[in-house]
């Protein structure tokens, strides 16, 4: 009835059709023009008996999802497709999406789901509207590249590679450079595959093997692509480096290493230098480049693991300098609450203030870090709470926190009183409480 | 000879230019002056067409006509009576004497038809743009053949056709509708004089014909078959004959997305008995099944309320005053409200219990915890017991009616689009719909669409086999809430509540239960959520009610007692609100 009265637009047959039981008075005073209160009363919109059905049937199958019930809500879902058919047009792309992922969330946890059900599901959502198409594909290949279909999932992706719809397919553009992108990295993981097998079965140089050349050339033009985009692409560097080192195509692979770690166009990525590091690391890069790089990362991540090595390139150069910036380093490293109970950390910083000592000024070195620090840092180490957990369980940690405690935090007052026995500075914890 | 077939055509010949066209004998055209066949051929119309037969009466061949093979011109009330016919076959296959669909549905389907002048008239309803080619006289005299087939007919119903000659106009219309009429059927002008044909049309005549043959089937039962799908209404077009082509515009007209309320249903049918200008329906005595007398009895069963109440609720019945027959039986001079059996009687039930038990979230639990210690043998009715077992199966029963709404499916297997365009849509999406169905059907092994039980009347089982709701209370005596003053039986309690009464004009306040509610016992409240979901009814509907029949037991008490006491009485008439008309007979 709903059509025939858009059709026809007969506002007047709308009133007395209407099923008016407890609200006709708000009604009316909607309708006059002298009175603009808003009504008290706000009655659900009249809701036809197929919305009321799909609205019901969409809150069992909530249900049943949120409480594990997949049996259930696999139950409900038999029933709620009918919505797909409603003829308005309003919710009708929301409705798909609704279905496309309710439909797989509960193949993903139904015991008795099979492949051939993903397979029906995202072939038939997939044609189902031209809004959805490539990420419906895109997450289709996924589901098959995780469940080891290779072949399959390179399949997939081939097919939304070659999908053109007008303006449609301009628009999404973003998606289609995604699909490109893991149809490389699926390249990459049949080359993989291809390589293992040569080398069991074939005695030749795989390095001359036709076929394992196309699948690097494939995928290299594809990867090679996404790397321009600015984004976060670390598993497709990793696979196109690894492919140019097999070839040994070196200034390539520099060269996109260096890119991904310094374009500022990309967002900010520790791992783009851990990589460049690793790199240059394996193939015999001099002290000072590799420094070069530690320092950028120190930059953005102070806190990182590769710190130590940083502090040790500073400890072992010649440069007066580089042993206060090697202090610094590990400071700043300390600074953080993750790197408290590391042996290595103290170790270093303990070597570095042995060598610092040589020098004549190293107390005044040693306050010029600490100045900033001298405020909480007791606070967030040298505690008495501390002091008993890690007599507890790293006795040797206490050992070299101990010997640095006075150096770092000259005592100004003492206070007899608080001195309890194997504590680091009992005093400093009385102006904190 | 053939220039008949040529004479329009007046494309130059490829070869020759000529214009000069024939027609061979494979059909196919051809230069006369060079003889080169074309690929056109010549259009096949059959003309021989006659009106009120049902074998198929036109091919066209060609890209004029669009008709399709087999196919036939119908109007959109056969159609409707088609749909009739099913949902009376189905009421009949459920138990209804078959005197309803041959004396009362037939003749009411007919006497709508005439009054809205769609049939068995002289001057049928038509929009001027639709023109009859033929001569009027065929029209009228297709009109006199079908009533004088009418009159020939027995239980079975002939479609009266009566369009004659109008193959041609109507081909133009035929292109946006299976029907013929459909575009002027929901013409802006036909539509406002409201006498046309509807779905919800459909069940309010079928209320009618039930009430005139005095079937035990009320509205609010009528209404549950229909959503259970016995009775069909939802897709009741699929059972439509094959040669009737639903496209189009038709779509509009026979497809639902909801069926229809209580109230809804009622409205139509009031507006419907006197379109149609009914005489008096026959009586509605007190042995009648749709009698409250009766009717109550059913109520109470159902509700696992004990037998014994049922004296109560006839004797609140005769001191409403709604004993008499001629409150229940439609008349159009004295009586011309439709009377609502199903929850008049709910409503009675409802103020019995209000006057035996109080109902004020007081009275009725001291009166079960005397009952409780008096009762030795377990033989006593006690409400505290009853609320417990009827609270317990109510929300088990909803939650299953919830279950079952969540199932039901609306879509038919063939659905209909209201545009050539969106077909194709309809059946890619309806293609989609279907897969995603079976692959879930699948991996739950479970079947399609809400399983239809067994129709019944009662809405809960009581007794003691398996699948029962609980224990039967039918048999409990009410000596517990009853005394024996001056050797008669009355009720303990002695208190009676009413709902503060305010002044409001009649014409815009339909209901105030949504601000009262908040206010009332929580007993009385649940009972009416009790009693509205064995009928399925809003409980602002059934509250109502219940106001009417309380105002009808004070009415006659007050004008039975002619003491001091009527002063106070006709101080609370004044401020009550002034009744709908024809119903303050007192």
């Amino acid at each position: 009835m709903e059509d025939l009265e858009t059709e026809t637009r007969c506002p007047e047959d709308l009133e007395d059709d209407n099923d008016s039981s407890d609200d006709n008075s708000t009604k009316r005073r909607k309708k006059s023009n002298l009175l603009l209160v808003k009504p008290m009363f706000v009655e659900k919109p009249m809701e036809t008996g197929f919305q009321q059905t799909t609205r019901i049937c969409l809150e069992q199958i909530r249900e049943a999802l949120l409480h594990h019930r997949w049996q259930e809500a696999a139950e409900y879902m038999a029933y709620y497709p009918q919505i797909l058919e409603n003829t308005s047009h309003s919710k009708a792309q929301q409705n798909k999406e609704v279905i496309w992922r309710i439909s797989t969330e509960i193949l993903h946890h139904h015991p008795n789901s099979k492949i051939e059900d993903y397979n029906n599901i995202y072939e038939r959502m997939k044609h189902s509207g031209v809004k959805h198409y490539l990420m419906i594909c895109l997450e289709h290949s996924f589901h098959l590249m995780l469940s080891g279909h290779i072949e399959d999932a390179k399949r997939q992706l081939s097919l939304a590679e070659g999908w053109r719809h007008g303006k449609e397919s301009a628009a999404q553009y973003q998606r289609t450079k995604l699909i490109h992108a893991y149809r490389g990295l699926l390249d990459y993981i049949i080359w993989c595959d291809k390589k293992v097998t040569h080398c069991n079965t074939d005695l030749s140089d795989p390095r001359d093997s036709q076929e394992l050349q196309n699948y690097f050339r494939q995928a290299s033009v594809n990867l090679k692509e996404i790397l321009k985009s600015p984004g976060v692409w670390d598993s497709f560097i990793l696979s196109y480096v690894e492919m140019l080192e097999f070839y040994e195509d070196h200034e390539e692979a520099l060269q996109i290493l260096n890119d991904y770690a310094y374009d500022n166009t990309f967002p900010p990525n520790p791992n783009a230098h851990v990589f460049l590091y690793q790199y240059l690391k394996q193939h015999g890069t001099s002290d000072r480049k590799l420094m070069k790089v530690l320092k950028n990362l120190h930059v953005i991540v102070p806190s990182h693991e590769m710190m130590l090595d940083y502090s040790s390139f500073l400890l072992q150069s010649e440069k007066k300098s580089d042993l206060q910036k090697a202090l610094g380093v590990v400071l700043e490293m300390l600074d953080f609450a993750c790197w408290r109970s590391n042996l290595d950390a103290w170790k270093r910083l303990k070597a570095i203030i042995q060598k610092l000592q040589l020098q004549e000024d190293w107390k005044d070195v040693v306050s010029l870090k600490m100045a900033a620090r001298k405020d909480w840092w007791p606070a967030l180490h040298f505690t008495s709470f501390h002091a008993s957990k890690d007599s507890e369980e790293n006795p040797e940690l206490m050992e070299v926190k101990a010997s640095l405690t006075k150096i770092l935090c000259p005592v100004t007052k003492i206070d007899r009183r608080h001195n309890i026995g194997n504590t680091y500075c009992p005093t400093i914890i009385c102006t904190y409480l | 000879m053939d220039d008949e077939h040529t004479a329009w055509y007046k494309e130059p010949c490829a070869l020759c230019s000529a214009v000069d066209w024939g027609v061979s004998d494979e059909g196919r055209f051809y230069c006369r002056s060079c003889h080169t066949v074309i690929e056109r051929t010549k259009e096949v119309v059959d003309s021989t067409f006659t009106p009120g037969s049902n074998r198929v009466s036109t091919i066209g061949r060609g890209p004029r006509n669009k008709r399709t093979e087999g196919g036939r011109q119908w109007m959109i009330c056969e159609g409707f009576q088609f749909i009739l016919r099913n949902q009376a076959d189905a009421l009949l296959r459920l138990g209804v004497g078959p005197s309803f669909k041959d004396e009362a549905l037939c003749e009411l389907w007919r006497l709508y038809l005439q009054k809205s002048r769609q049939a068995y008239t002289h001057n049928p309803v038509r929009t001027s743009r639709f023109k009859v080619r033929g001569p009027d006289s065929d029209s009228e005299s297709a009109a006199e053949s079908s009533v004088m087939s009418a009159s020939e007919t027995d239980g079975e119903t002939n479609p009266p056709s009566t369009i004659g000659s109008t193959a041609e106009s109507s081909s133009e219309w035929s292109q946006c509708s299976g029907s013929v009429d459909a575009v002027s059927y929901l013409s802006p002008r036909l539509r406002r004089s409201r006498g046309l044909m509807s779905m919800k049309k459909t069940l309010a005549l079928i209320h009618l014909a039930l009430t005139w043959s005095r079937e035990p089937l009320t509205l609010s039962d009528l209404l549950r078959l229909v959503n259970e799908g016995h009775v069909p209404y939802v897709n009741a077009y699929e059972e439509l004959p094959d040669e009737m082509k639903l496209e189009g515009k038709d779509a509009l007209l026979f497809r639902v997305e909801s069926v229809p309320s209580h109230q809804l249903v009622h409205k139509e049918a009031q507006s419907l008995v006197l379109l149609l200008q009914l005489p008096a329906f026959p009586p509605i005595s007190r042995q009648t099944l749709l009698h409250p007398a009766l009717l109550s009895l059913r109520y109470l069963t159902d509700a696992n309320l004990p037998d014994e109440l049922h004296p109560w609720v006839c004797r609140v019945m005769e001191r409403a005053g709604m004993a008499d027959q001629t409150l229940h039986t439609f008349d159009r001079l004295s009586h011309p409200v439709l009377p609502l059996y199903d929850v008049q009687a709910a409503a009675l039930i409802i103020v019995t219990m209000k006057l035996i038990f109080g109902l004020d979230d007081h009275a009725e639990w001291d009166l079960s915890n005397q009952t409780g210690d008096l009762d030795d043998s377990g033989n006593l009715f006690n409400l505290r017991r009853w609320y417990r077992l009827l609270r317990a199966a109510l929300t088990r029963a909803q939650q299953r009616r919830d279950h079952d709404v969540a199932r039901k499916q609306w879509i038919a297997e063939n659905p209909l689009s209201s545009s050539k365009r969106d077909k194709r849509v309809v059946v890619k999406r309806k293609r989609i719909a279907e897969q995603v169905q079976i692959c879930f059907q699948k991996l739950s092994r479970g079947p399609a669409g809400g399983e239809r039980g067994d129709p019944s009347s009662f809405r809960f089982c009581w007794g003691d086999e398996d699948g029962a709701d609980g224990p039967s209370l039918h048999h409990k005596k009410l000596s517990g809430v009853l005394t024996l003053q001056h050797n008669v039986l009355t009720p303990s309690n002695s208190t009676y509540w009413h709902p503060a009464l305010r002044a409001c004009n009649p014409r815009t306040c339909r209901s105030h239960y949504s601000d009262v509610e908040a206010t009332l016992p929580r007993t009385f409240v649940w009972l009416l959520q009790l009693f509205c979901f064995l009928l399925d009814v809003k409980p602002a509907f059934l509250y109502e009610e219940v106001l009417k029949v309380e105002r009808r037991v004070i009415n006659s008490t007050a004008a039975r007692s002619p003491e001091t006491k009527t002063g106070t009485r006709t101080r609370t008439r004044a401020q009550r609100r002034t009744p709908q008309r024809g119903q303050e007979t007192g």
